[in-house]
């Protein structure tokens, strides 16, 4: 088993300008340190049509209320720069949104990573080449790559983008990986409620028992740490 | 709830996902409906909902769902729609307070 970058063709120099873009760093560093509601509320705002901040201050109570206003120093403030960066994620417009979200949700996976192992072994865009077997065409969106153990992520805005392709492609490289005696961690983070995942995987037949899965409530576990349970 | 039923009426112009779009409405309805029945059982006595550990009040609740519903009635394209399916759901339930979406 051995990781490769992948080619840099026409359709990667374009999503790399987006990986790039400071809005994407700027959202992942928030929504590294936000609550679960938060990073709901920036689910909603990057999903939505509104384009003023006031009707959502009005729907998320809990996170720029009176309630949120007497939490702990820091939340309210961690609220509106979320709001605040949602709102100009959704104001880039439809085609471009789509993209940026898919890029939030990658340079937010890194980001979390990089709070268990080393920094050196998290990559970006990388293939994975086994003896004798033909080489998957899309690379992994993130990829631990240590002595011993690696992992291979797969990141999607929304639970309808798990897809069978997807199953297949990280159940493959865990049973190539083990078919060389290596160990291979295969995990789909979806930037979406766990509820809606196990809908959309329930009616896939396709191999996932290898796999975890990692949804908005349980980001933080990229980090090895459990889910904040307030708001 | 109805907000639901009218978004799964647009999601369902994607033929392709027609399984997937009710499955989420099914889920998604027996959640709210959990914690509705689950808020009606710890009403306090003033009709306000006890959910949301009682830090947010009545009135802040019920501005939130209406305008997450006005949210989910202005989404047209059936695509989008698809996705409000989930985060309308999530959204109400970050307003109300309740866990494990």
């Amino acid at each position: 088993m051995r990781f490769q970058d992948a080619a840099r063709d026409a359709r990667a120099v374009v999503y790399a300008g987006v990986q790039a873009d400071p809005l994407v760093a700027r959202m992942a560093v928030l929504l590294a340190d936000a609550t679960p509601g938060q990073r709901v509320l920036a689910r909603a705002v990057m999903n939505g049509e509104t384009s003023e901040p006031g009707p959502w201050r009005t729907m998320f109570p809990a996170l720029f209320g009176d309630a949120a206003r007497r939490a702990a120093d820091g939340f309210l403030e961690r609220s509106e720069a979320i709001l605040s960066a949602s709102l100009e994620v959704a104001g880039r417009g439809e085609q471009v949104r789509s993209q940026f979200r898919g890029a939030i949700v990658e340079a937010l996976t890194e980001r979390l990573l990089a709070r268990r192992v080393s920094p050196d072994a998290i990559r970006r865009e990388r293939r994975i080449l086994f003896d004798g077997i033909p080489a998957e065409i899309h690379p992994y969106d993130v990829t631990v790559e240590s002595a011993g153990a690696a992992e291979a992520y797969d990141c999607k805005w929304g639970a309808r983008g798990i897809s069978a392709d997807v199953l297949h492609q990280l159940d493959d490289a865990r049973a190539h990986a083990e078919a060389e005696g290596r160990r291979l961690l295969p995990v789909l983070v979806v930037f979406d409620a766990r509820r809606s995942c196990e809908v959309r995987l329930a009616r896939h037949t396709a191999p996932r028992t290898g796999t975890r899965l990692v949804t908005i409530e349980t980001l933080d576990r990229l980090a090895g740490r459990r889910s904040p349970v307030s708001a | 709830m109805a907000a639901i039923g009218r978004l799964v009426a647009r999601a369902e112009a994607v033929d392709d996902e027609w399984l997937y779009i009710h499955d989420l409405e099914t889920v998604w309805l027996a959640r709210l409906r959990a914690v509705a029945a689950d808020a009606a059982v710890d009403a306090a006595p003033d009709g306000a909902s006890a959910a949301a550990s009682g830090e947010l009040s009545g009135g802040e609740l019920e501005a939130a769902i209406e305008r997450l519903v006005a949210e989910a009635d202005a989404v047209s394209d059936p695509h989008r729609a698809i996705d409000w399916l989930s985060t309308l759901p999530q959204a109400t339930l970050v307003a109300l307070g309740a866990g494990a979406w």
